[in-house]
């Protein structure tokens, strides 16, 4: 935890200096930054325009026929291609012929910068320590002055706009006055708490916002009266901000369904009211106390809290308490680690009319369980009593490092109290990254021989106990597969885990706040990648 | 291609050369066009689909009923059978297949495409124009694209000047 406040407030030299009386490589720094960075970018949206044809069209036939068709297209149309190419392309187009000449103007801006890179962006966002691209900071501000907008978009990634306080002030100023709907916007660090201009709050047109490595403007500084009446999704990375400015956040955007915190620097806690949002994601923050007030709306809750990989030293923390209070449609719910997350439950639903500590909304849970750990395993049973109308649970068993702390048989779960979602709801199963413990045969074993209406169990099977000499799978798993299962009609499937270097469950985000997607954390067709740090 | 279920109700579409097609709604709904005509209730027997040849119009409706969703109205993909992202690569075999069409043929399909509101088919059509003019100097766009260079040297230099940045 330490680790992380330091990159904030402080200047690169003095990071540095405090490095090397450590006694560690300053080279550190710059590689933690990174990938600190490149997770941030990894949660940006893809930009609507790309300089790399998306299509495969090369067999496309394109010969020339003396008939200048494009030309007899309509306005509309044109304009229309126009505002899909990258920046530069479209603002070349007035100089093709006079029938092209008034149509940039009156085609909505779409402005990427990383597109203006010499290389395109083709080689992904630049590395910390790499000099900020003056030529691309000077085309955005020709552009954003050139045109009158609207702005369809634009992405602002590549700058690092300490050395451009001037233009961040006008830029903001000009996508406010000229209208930017879809606006990203990442400061290159250092440092990492530069303030951004309270200018932006007052930009009405705005209906997704993503920004990175910025610290909020104070809400006192926020022009009375400014709002965002048309944003529907907000992305706050690498952002510092005072406590109370996520609530004034929401309280100012009325029509927010999607909020992203990557990252957090915020306070300690975090407790949601919103009356429109339905998707909460949360990625590598730092938060104590995570508490659902009122959100009637609210159909998914993420959390992903993994430790990086490679770094013992950046592990990052589960929320030590998870309270759901108001949240009649809360559907999806993970990952939460029973052994780390106390779940405290306030429902205050009158319908309830129940005591009992329970949302019953929720059908789709993600767990990570430490099998090895005791204390983590016992406070599985409690968890899922407080969902009885669960139909899929998907539990990620993370390799344990420290010594195993005991083992939990199968009589553990069979002397506990009964749990109602796996005897009466719960429909798949899916078991990540299996070790091969007897712990975790016992925990599926229970669910096997205890679920009346259980239709899937998958196994994933952890590389490592697939490598290993003398174990075999089958050896191991006998006891699930020899077990008396309740529904005859389960189907098992055991698979070995694709995946070599395991930093904690899959996630992908942009799944997750994709509605299409009925199970996000169901992503057993989605193509592994491996994340490279440049 | 989709076998066609009992029951499922179908719509008229005629081209201003007489041919008509018969569709299921839910394929011709692909356009937000014909959409809005159903839903307004304008769409009793057949609707006329002016300025789009029978030639056109059949392409069109080939691409519509290749996208039409599979699982109904609430868009979730069916997981447990086929994979999303598949699905999703095996309609871009399908579109880059699809478009290889001669350049007059093209443009018809933007503009169709334009007309009866049908993205998808739009952002296909455009595409390839896109490409054309991405990356590529004026010359060679113009020489692509047939388009003629109707300035004065001294009004093109103007032009340019006027988005410098863009040139550089």
């Amino acid at each position: 935890m330490d680790d992380q406040q330091l990159l904030l407030g402080i200047s690169r030299s003095d990071m540095l200096a405090r490095i090397e009386r450590c006694g560690r490589d300053p080279a550190m720094l710059d590689l933690g930054s990174n990938m600190l960075l490149h997770f941030a970018y990894e949660y940006l949206p893809d930009p609507p325009v790309s300089p790399t044809a998306p299509l495969s069209l090369a067999g496309a036939s394109w010969v020339p026929d003396g008939v200048d068709r494009i030309s007899r297209l309509p306005d509309v149309l044109l304009r229309d291609i126009i505002s899909r190419l990258p920046a530069k392309d479209a603002a070349r187009t007035p100089a093709l012929a006079s029938r092209w000449r008034p149509l940039w103007r009156s085609a909505p801006l779409a402005l990427v910068d990383s597109h203006m890179l010499p290389d395109g962006g083709a080689s992904g966002p630049l590395i910390i320590g790499a000099p900020s691209p003056r030529a691309v900071t000077a085309a955005v501000s020709s552009a954003l002055a050139a045109h009158p907008g609207p702005f369809r978009c634009v992405h602002l990634t590549c700058s690092t706009m300490d050395e451009h306080r001037g233009e961040m002030a006008r830029w903001i100023d000009t996508l406010v006055a000229k209208g930017v709907q879809d606006l990203v916007f990442v400061n290159r660090p250092w440092p990492m708490d530069l303030r951004l201009p309270a200018t932006l709050f007052s930009c009405a047109s705005l209906t997704r916002l993503y920004l990175g490595v910025w610290t909020l403007p104070g809400t006192a500084a926020v022009p009375r009266g400014a709002s965002f009446p048309n944003l529907r999704e907000l992305g706050l990375c690498m952002t510092v901000m005072e406590d109370h400015a996520l609530a004034f956040l929401l309280e100012r955007s009325p029509v927010l369904e999607f909020l992203l915190i990557m990252w957090s620097q915020t306070g300690a806690r975090l407790r949601l009211v919103s009356h429109s949002l339905r998707c909460l994601q949360l990625g590598y923050t730092h938060l104590e106390d995570i508490e659902v007030v009122d959100a009637p709306r609210l159909e998914r809750l993420f959390l992903r809290n993994v430790s990086l990989p490679g770094t013992g030293k950046f592990t990052m923390n589960s929320p030590s308490r998870i309270k759901i209070g108001r949240a009649p449609n809360l559907r999806v719910l993970g990952y939460i680690q029973p052994g780390q997350t106390e779940l405290g439950i306030s429902n205050t639903d009158i319908v309830a009319r129940s005591k009992e500590n329970i949302v019953p909304s929720v059908q789709i849970l993600a767990i990570e369980v430490q099998f090895g750990v005791r204390n983590a395993v016992k406070k599985v049973p409690g968890f899922l009593r407080c969902f009885p109308n669960l139909e899929t649970l998907h539990v990620h068993s993370p390799r344990i490092s420290e010594k195993s702390t005991g083992k939990v048989n199968l009589k553990f779960w069979q002397e506990g109290g009964p749990m109602k979602c796996v005897v009466q709801s719960m429909k798949k199963v899916f078991f990540y990254e299996f070790q091969g413990s007897r712990s975790e045969v016992a925990f599926l074993r229970f669910i096997a021989e205890r679920g009346r209406v259980l239709e899937l169990m998958v196994v994933v099977v952890a590389k490592a106990c697939f490598s290993s000499v003398d174990d075999d799978v089958n050896v191991k798993l006998k006891p699930l597969t020899g077990a008396k299962w309740n529904s005859k009609a389960c189907k098992l499937q055991i698979i070995e885990s694709p995946r070599t270097d395991v930093a904690g469950p899959l996630c992908r985000h942009k799944i997750a706040s994709d509605f299409g997607w009925a199970d996000p954390f169901d992503l057993r067709y989605y193509k592994e990648e491996r994340i490279s740090v440049s | 291609m989709a076998t066609r279920e009992a029951g499922k109700k179908m719509i008229m579409l005629k081209s201003p050369d007489g041919m008509e097609f018969e569709v299921e709604e839910a394929v011709a709904m692909e356009s937000q066009t014909i959409r809005k005509m159903i839903e307004d209730d304008c769409a009793d027997t057949a609707i006329l689909i002016p300025n789009i040849n029978s030639k056109i119009l059949s392409r069109v409706i080939e691409y519509c009923n290749k996208h039409v969703p599979t699982t109904g109205a609430t868009g979730a993909a069916a997981s447990d059978t086929v994979a999303p992202a598949a699905l999703a690569e095996d309609l871009k075999i399908w579109d880059a297949e699809f478009i290889k069409v001669n350049r007059a043929t093209r443009f018809n399909l933007i503009q169709a495409a334009s007309y009866l509101n049908i993205k998808g088919l739009l952002d296909l059509t455009s595409q390839t124009t896109i490409d054309t003019i991405s990356d590529n100097s004026l010359e060679e766009i113009r020489s692509f694209l047939s388009t003629k260079n109707d300035y004065l040297p001294e009004e093109e230099q103007t032009i340019r000047r006027e988005n410098q940045w863009a040139f550089q």
